[in-house]
């Protein structure tokens, strides 16, 4: 240890995996077909340092992939780094496959005695804290059942049960808390801050970042290998979800443009085919006399550039051209707002607005700008309309529009209500 | 040194998987535990029947000749056995869950030395009621030869459980090899029947001295010579260094080899 106050030391590490394209571990296979154990080398943590003082609990956030369940398999010592050094300092448990070792014939009880064996229990050791091992797992009536007869959630309370009363001195969790029902989810988390308050050094994988915020003092961030961000955990997950929230634009965008690449192959492919579907499409989705029709609609971002990604709180602006073919008299302008699965979110026309009646003879453009969109994260679809009179469709565009909204509160609803918080309590921020 | 520690405190870690193996042999059977005994009974009086009634050996009461040396060769053969399977029948395990690997082979072939313990029981009891008796004087080398067997047996287990991780072919090579190797032990005859000059080669063999002091103290029930005891505690110690030394650079891949 450079530090004697800290419980982990990890220096330098790196950790490649050979990805096998046709891997063989039979004696003809080494020797005849040499050449078929052909890999290749994938880096999965490129030089990553940190340390975690005795008594800390950190948290590993990253996306799937990152490389977080990687170091903490390392910190447990169950695979090793290419390079670099891991140093821990005093007993380790780990919260990471539950249940390890257990055998379906014995009794819940026989099965602790061999669990907690596996953890580096004596016996001695074992007898001493059986009580407190039964009493958390509740299972004081089943405990001298065979575990073949227990329903998996009983079968992971025990094996947490046992894990959790070592008495570690640094505790390894990867993705811990969606153990049994609510109740024993709040005890195990109760527990856990127990543990904590008692000194215990605690490093957690998780994705719900709320629980890492409620327990960690330090979050980890990594991303592609290396460690993008390190600080107090709220912090650190705003930058986090900041930029998962870009990636997903960004695949979005991807996305959007890939179909629209294809849909043009597509196009010119079936041209003929299309203009029918469409045809038999616009009858489904669209109806109206026909009058006037719109031609061109899209959806504009506070630039002006098309987009179908927004945060909420956004603005945006609906760009609708229409062609007309016959004088429409007593003209009506409207768009409606939906969510994906059909709730209508709003919608109005220039007439519930008060518009001055006006006839509408020249093809033409109309815009509504929607200057904060308070919509919740989900998709959307808006329909647009050109109506005559008291509601006499001339041309219905159902569907007409598509978008998704993202945000990275956690609020939800249909809308976001502007609110202001007052509390009469101190606030402390930890 | 720091090694042993940590092997020591997962102790219990060891016993249980001994119970469990010990228990675990016989298990669904009607006689249970009891085949401990009766399955060697059982091959002595096949032993018996066959060299004693249909072929005779040219050494007197042969079935008792070859019966204490059979045994600890036996111990020897699921060393080498169970011992190279050790760390993949347990995979699951190794995969999931940190404890000192070496753990796996010590109970493995812990599990074997308490069977050829058990298994001495029905030995005593055969010596007695043939009528051949047994040297007390002797018999306090048993204990010191049956260690010295121990050290060597884990060696070897230790270097064949972490190469065949890497291997899997060397499971099937040990088999032929240890029957082979069988027939190049003094088990089936004595010492005395191998000819002058191929002597260096068995000699070289680790397991000639063994058995040949087991052979010692309860078949002639003389107190073996020092000097072959400790030229077997020698090679032990050499094979269990050696072991140590390659499972603990092997086991670090272990994981990722499954």
């Amino acid at each position: 240890m450079v530090d004697r106050e800290n419980a982990i030391e990890v220096r330098h590490i790196t950790k490649m995996f050979r990805v096998y394209y046709d891997k063989g571990t039979e004696l003809k296979d080494k020797v005849l077909f040499s050449k078929r154990n052909k890999y290749e080398n994938r880096k999965v943590l490129d030089d990553i340092s940190f340390s975690v003082k005795r008594g800390e609990a950190i948290g590993l956030v990253g996306k799937n992939g990152c490389g977080k369940s990687t170091t903490l398999k390392m910190l447990t010592r169950i695979i090793y780094p290419n390079s670099g050094e891991i140093e821990m300092n005093g007993r380790v448990s780990s919260l990471i496959e539950l249940g390890a070792g257990f055998h379906p014939d014995m009794s819940g009880r026989e099965n602790i005695y061999t669990n907690a064996a596996i953890f580096g229990l004596t016996k001695k050791e074992i007898d001493a804290r059986l009580e407190d091992i039964i009493a958390f797992s509740e299972l004081e009536e089943y405990i001298d059942n065979p575990v073949r007869t227990y329903s998996s959630g009983m079968y992971t309370r025990l094996a947490f049960s046992v894990a959790i009363n070592v008495d570690a001195d640094i505790l390894l969790i990867d993705e811990i808390l969606a153990v049994g029902d609510a109740n024993f989810q709040a005890k195990c988390f109760n527990k856990l801050r127990e543990i904590k308050a008692n000194g215990t050094t605690i490093v957690i994988v998780s994705h719900s970042l709320g629980q890492i915020e409620q327990i960690c003092d330090r979050s980890i961030w990594i991303k592609n290998g290396k460690i993008a961000a390190e600080g107090i955990p709220k912090n650190v997950h705003m930058e986090y979800l900041d930029y998962m929230n870009e990636e997903r634009i960004e695949q979005e965008e991807k996305e959007r443009v890939r179909l629209q690449r294809q849909e043009m192959k597509e196009r010119i492919e079936r041209e003929e085919k299309e203009r029918i579907e469409k045809e038999n499409e616009k009858k489904r989705k669209r109806y109206g006399s026909g009058d006037a029709k719109f031609t061109n609609v899209r959806i504009l971002d506070k630039d002006g550039n098309p987009q179908t990604t927004f945060r909420t709180g956004d603005e945006m602006t609906l760009d609708l051209d229409y062609e007309v073919y016959k004088k429409v008299v007593d003209g009506v302008f409207g768009f409606g707002v939906f969510r994906n699965d059909g709730l209508w979110v709003y919608g109005t026309n220039t007439r519930i607005d008060r518009f001055d009646n006006f006839d509408i003879e020249e093809n033409g453009n109309y815009k509504v700008k929607l200057s904060d969109i308070s919509l919740i994260p989900g998709q959307y679809w808006v329909d647009v309309t050109i109506e005559w009179g008291d509601g006499h469709p001339v041309d219905y565009f159902k569907e007409a529009l598509r978008f998704e909204v993202v945000s990275n509160i956690g609020d939800t609803g249909v809308y976001r209500m502007p609110h202001d918080w007052k509390l009469t309590i101190p606030v402390t921020n930890k | 040194m720091k090694q042993l520690v940590e092997i020591y405190d997962y102790r219990q870690m060891i016993i249980s998987l001994v119970r469990k193996d010990l228990r675990g042999r016989y298990k669904g059977s009607i006689l249970g535990f009891f085949w401990t005994f009766l399955n060697p009974l059982l091959q002595l009086c096949v032993f018996t029947l066959v060299f004693s009634v249909i072929m005779k050996a040219s050494y007197e009461q042969y079935y008792l000749f070859l019966f204490v040396a059979l045994v600890p060769w036996m111990f020897f053969a699921s060393s080498v056995q169970d011992g190279s399977t050790s760390i993949l029948r347990d995979k699951d395990m190794v995969k999931k869950i940190y404890f000192p690997r070496e753990v796996l082979p010590i109970a493995t072939v812990t599990s074997g030395f308490i069977n050829m313990l058990l298994t001495f029981i029905v030995i005593f009891i055969v010596l007695i009621f043939s009528g051949r008796g047994i040297n007390f004087l002797a018999l306090l080398c048993l204990p010191v030869v049956m260690i010295v067997q121990y050290v060597l047996c884990l060696g070897i287990a230790l270097i064949v459980a972490s190469l065949t991780v890497y291997l899997r072919d060397l499971q099937y090579i040990l088999g032929i090899f240890t029957m082979a190797l069988q027939y190049m032990t003094p088990v089936m005859y004595g010492s005395d029947m191998v000819p002058d000059w191929a002597l260096p080669i068995f000699n070289l063999n680790p397991l000639t001295p063994i058995i040949a002091i087991y052979r010692q103290i309860l078949y002639y029930k003389q107190v073996p010579g020092l000097s072959s005891l400790v030229e077997a505690f020698v090679v032990g110690i050499i094979f269990i260094i050696i072991g140590e030394f390659l499972f603990k650079k092997l086991q670090k891949g272990f994981a990722e080899n499954f």
